[in-house]
């Protein structure tokens, strides 16, 4: 069986669907039978940098092109590589349509989706419309996005629309031993990891902030770091000056990734109230550290957080906000427990979740 | 019905903690005059008043099994007790009252949640359950019965009917929230979760909290309205399609006799509400036809002739040979009694005074329990919503393919007209789909016109917020696979009435020490009309057509065909006489003083243009805000 991943990108940016996308590749090339091949075709992605690609792919892989932003290099090496091809999956909504073309030439390849968040929470035009229809399965990253689907496209055959959670990106790795924190320490510390863009000002950092004068009446020693950069930053920045939070909240910019680890491994308590999160891959992240965390309840995070992890709080409630964050302090949540958690999102278990999803 | 309060905290010296929950118990005695009572163990106490409506000698509480691990307080009726009782009866259970509470208990004890599903009423309770060291709470599905709770940081849980008795407590501290008065302006009433101050949450209806002993909760909901989607309504046994028109009239009539059997059930005189309109003379005429002797009915009438609905009452009341009682409500009574309104008040609302005169009514005149058409209009399609969205929400997609330029420029040009051109601009700016629509229609204020009224920083958090209803993700995905009809309904049900009618139905009825019950508003009954095929259940030229047709031969057709009017109140008459001085010192600048979330100059802009006639269709706006102003200037009796 031929298999042709579309994606708008896989190794050129390190973002959410990048990310995940990655795993795909590589779960797609181990669940290959023996004659199978993976082709992967990316419409941002310059030309193909094997020594990036080889972690994710094995014996099994195909051609890899890169199409450096043309659209019209990418449909034409859609219907090239997708011409003999048993099965496409489109790594995100805009190229369903392509692939939907494709298969009026070629009825008896079989489609797919992968639904990730905010990019299919919206009525579908006429073309997407059709593709959704012809898909034989869309795979979802939530419930919460799965029922998204159904509700901008009713039409829609519910028994197709599948979840397959999201896993960790395959090539980030939990701690092995023990790490230092960054940073000194004075009191319980709070992470926060964003973009912290204007188009992502519903991540709910604008509201972590204002808790805090809130939580430092229970906590006078807590701490925020958020970490990340972004066209946001001078607006947060005006908000701590405003509450006074000066030396309480440090906006760290982008860090490394060595830094990253440090910050995860020395925090007490990892926040993203967000509101529209498709899944939290960044709950994850922080789990595998053994941290507890707090979510808004919303979107597809209480998919991943619940009350033995963490706390889930209203989206813009600052008040329940810092309840939670007094409770997940004083309270400590063995770690136990959020690695447990964070395992059951393992890659393993992604990659036979997808192949029972590929084969129903 | 009952007061229920209670006190999660392991810290407290169990006195203090007492006296807490005596307080609490005592700030809403109005709700529950005839017994009171409070238990305690190391780390809860739990309190109630009672107003007893079955087997009034006995069913003190709180209630607790005899093995003492289950400590119940319990606001609400069951109306299925007496089948519950010998279903428990069977299973070994053995009962010391005649009461509902006692079955509710063993029910508890027996299936633990799980008993949700089994229970027909109007309820919030908490148990204690000594043996987990875990309190349990569950309200009603469909939220007739109010539930209030905070979690404060010091480890403590607490939890009340209403909101004045948290404050009693002397716990929780009393802060108007900015989020919740731009939540109030968009609504008429500030929809759950939130309430009007911070910290402070309303749980939902058809939703349940465990809370562990030191006071950390989880709430998740027990009900959903059905699924329909196609797949599962052809699958489903239980509830059964109707064949034809005929069939599923008759089917729906004996749905209604029953939901009428089941609410009568009571041993104390029993009353009802009677408007004229054709959900309370549906319900008057189901009660006479069941053979409830002579019934007594209330009902409100003005000296402004075009806001009565005296004549169609009369006629009801004729036709069913009840004994009558009509209140005389004019504006200088209401003006006199505004101050014990505002005082009763838990949050601020926009509507609910009819209400609270027609309870009083009642009160005197010697019932304890009357029945109310409410929900009639949302369930059977009473509002024009369910002709009017539908039809929006298939030009949606069409609109939407504009130009933005020119989308953007109608929208302006809509903004600058009346109220219902606002609130139609408001729809194509951000409705998406038929949900979205039904979320927006029920604003009161449009954003053009909230956003302006709010001071900069609450403005800034209705910004975030945004112009959909808070709930928007949990209802529509209630509603996945639902049909028009029941979209629009599920909307009306969960937002208007869930959040305006019932809140306020229970605060001014609880105020007048009145159990209020509502027929239409019945688990069994909406299960069952939500299973019908939409061409029976809603006809596009005869709103309320199929409740219409079920009691046709009770209610006199001059009442099956007359237009809608209700329980309406002549409030813009009297706000240019007798409430005029009310409303002039409620927008004075002293007065909004207390309101440092609204923008003074906008808001006594709006007093001015109705005061001096220029805007006079506008005083829904004005009323809503001097509500909210004069509930923030009220005297805390804490």
């Amino acid at each position: 069986m031929k298999t042709l991943l579309l994606a708008p990108e896989l190794f050129r940016a390190e973002g959410g669907i990048a990310r995940i996308l990655r795993s795909y590749l590589k779960a797609l090339c181990e669940v290959a039978g023996e004659g199978d091949s993976v082709h992967y075709l990316a419409l941002n992605d310059d030309a193909p940098a094997a020594s990036k690609a080889n972690r994710f792919t094995n014996g099994r892989n195909g051609e890899h092109v890169g199409c450096s932003r043309s659209k019209l290099g990418f449909i034409r090496h859609s219907f090239r590589l997708g011409w003999d091809s048993h099965r496409v999956i489109c790594g995100h909504l805009h190229q369903l349509p392509v692939a939907w073309l494709v298969s009026l030439f070629r009825p008896r390849m079989e489609y797919h989706l992968i639904a990730h968040g905010i990019e299919v929470w919206r009525p579908y035009g006429w073309l997407e419309r059709k593709a959704l229809r012809g898909a034989r399965r869309i795979l979802c990253v939530s419930e919460y996005t799965r029922r998204q689907v159904l509700r901008f496209h009713p039409g829609l055959d519910r028994a197709k629309v599948v979840v397959v959670p999201n896993t960790f990106d395959a090539e980030f790795s939990t701690p092995t031993g023990k790490m230092s924190g960054a940073g000194s320490r004075a009191g319980p510390r709070i992470l926060v990891v964003s973009r912290l863009t204007q188009a992502d000002a519903y991540k709910g950092i604008d509201t972590m902030i204002e808790a805090m004068p809130v939580v430092l009446r229970q906590l006078p020693s807590a701490q925020l770091r958020i970490v990340g950069g972004g066209d946001d930053l001078v607006r947060l920045q005006q908000l701590v000056g405003a509450l006074g939070l000066d030396g309480v909240v440090h906006l760290t910019g982008i860090v490394g990734d060595k830094a990253l680890r440090a910050e995860y491994a020395g925090c007490d308590i990892f926040a993203l109230p967000s509101r529209k999160e498709g899944f939290g891959l960044v709950y994850l992240e922080a789990m595998s550290y053994g941290k507890p965390c707090l979510a808004a309840r919303a979107g597809g995070a209480p998919e991943v957080v619940n009350s033995e992890v963490g706390a889930l709080v209203e989206y813009g409630n600052t008040d329940q906000i810092a309840v939670a964050v007094a409770d997940l302090v004083r309270h400590l949540r063995a770690p136990a427990a959020m690695l447990n958690r964070a395992k059951e999102f393992s890659y393993p278990a992604f990659m036979r979740r997808l192949a029972t999803a590929l084969q129903e | 019905m009952c007061g229920i309060a209670g006190v999660i905290d392991g810290r407290m010296e169990p006195v203090a903690r007492e006296s807490a929950v005596r307080r609490m118990i005592d700030r809403q005695r109005h709700r529950g005059p005839d017994d009171a009572g409070l238990v305690s163990s190391a780390s809860v106490t739990l309190g109630l008043c009672r107003l007893a409506i079955f087997d009034p000698a006995n069913g003190h509480q709180p209630m607790a099994t005899p093995d003492g691990r289950h400590h119940l307080v319990f606001n609400g009726a069951i109306y299925n007790h007496q089948a519950l009782r010998a279903e428990l009866e069977a299973k070994g259970h053995s009962f010391r009252t005649h009461c509902d509470t006692e079955v509710l208990l063993a029910a508890y004890a027996e299936w633990g949640a799980a008993c949700l599903p089994r229970l027909r009423g109007m309820f919030a309770f908490a148990v204690w359950d000594a043996q987990e060291r875990s309190l349990f709470i569950a309200r009603d599905p469909l939220g007739i019965k109010p539930l209030y709770y905070a979690q404060l940081p010091e480890d403590t849980f607490v939890f009340a009917s209403e909101l004045n008795a948290l404050f009693a407590s002397g716990l929780v501290h009393r802060e108007i929230d900015p989020v919740a008065v731009g939540d109030y302006l968009a609504w008429f009433a500030v929809p759950a979760p939130r309430t009007i101050y911070r910290g402070i949450a309303n749980l939902p209806p058809g939703h349940t909290i465990k809370v562990n002993a030191i006071g950390r909760c989880e709430v998740s909901p027990w009900w959903h309205l059905p699924d329909s989607s196609a797949e599962l309504r052809a699958s489903s046994s239980g509830l059964s399609a109707s064949r034809s028109y005929q069939d599923f009239v008759r089917e729906l009539r004996s749905k209604l006799d029953d939901t009428i059997r089941a609410h009568r059930v009571a041993d104390v005189p029993v009353g009802a509400f009677l408007s004229g309109g054709l959900d309370s003379t549906a319900i008057v005429g189901l009660m006479s036809a069941a053979g409830a002797g002579r019934l007594k009915t209330f009902s409100l009438i003005f000296n402004e002739a075009e806001f009565s609905e005296q004549s169609p009452a009369r006629l009801a009341a004729q036709t069913f040979g009840t004994d009558h009682h009509e209140e005389v409500l004019t504006g200088r009574q209401v003006a006199e009694d505004l101050p014990r309104i505002l005082a009763s008040f838990d949050q601020p609302t926009g509507d609910g005074i009819n209400t609270y005169y027609v309870s009083r009514a009642a009160h005197a005149g010697g019932v304890k329990v009357a029945l109310s058409g409410l929900g009639g209009d949302e369930l059977f399609g009473g509002y024009p919503s369910f002709n009017d969205m539908p039809q929006i929400a298939r030009y949606i997609p069409y609109w939407r393919q504009l130009p933005q330029t020119l989308r953007h420029g109608i929208v302006r040009q809509l903004r600058k007209r009346g109220a219902r051109a606002r609130k139609l601009a408001d729809m194509l700016e951000f409705a998406r789909d038929l949900n979205e629509l039904c979320s927006l229609r029920r604003r009161v204020l449009s954003e053009s016109v909230r956003l302006p009224l709010l001071a900069s920083d609450a403005r800034r958090l209705a910004v975030r917020q945004g112009p959909n209803h808070p709930m928007l993700d949990d209802f529509v995905f209630e509603l996945l696979g639902a049909d028009p009809a029941q979209i629009v309904s599920a909307w009306e049900m969960r937002t208007y009435m869930a959040d305006v009618l019932l809140r306020d139905s229970d605060v001014f009825s609880m105020a007048n020490s009145l159990e209020l019950r509502v027929p239409f508003v019945d688990r069994v009954l909406v299960e069952w009309w939500w299973n019908q095929p939409q061409e029976f259940r809603y006809h596009r030229h005869r709103a309320k057509a199929a409740l219409a047709d079920a009691v046709a031969d009770l209610v006199p057709e001059s009442i099956r065909t007359r237009r809608k009017q209700g329980f309406g109140l002549p409030f813009p008459v009297w706000m240019q006489a007798e409430l005029k001085p009310f409303l002039e010192e409620t927008f004075s600048t002293a007065s909004l003083g207390a309101c440092p979330w609204l923008d003074t100059t906008a808001v006594q802009n709006e007093w001015r243009d109705f005061a001096h006639g220029r805007d006079p269709r506008n005083w829904t706006r004005v009323w809503t805000l001097a509500v909210l102003i004069a509930f923030a200037n009220r005297p805390s009796r804490e």
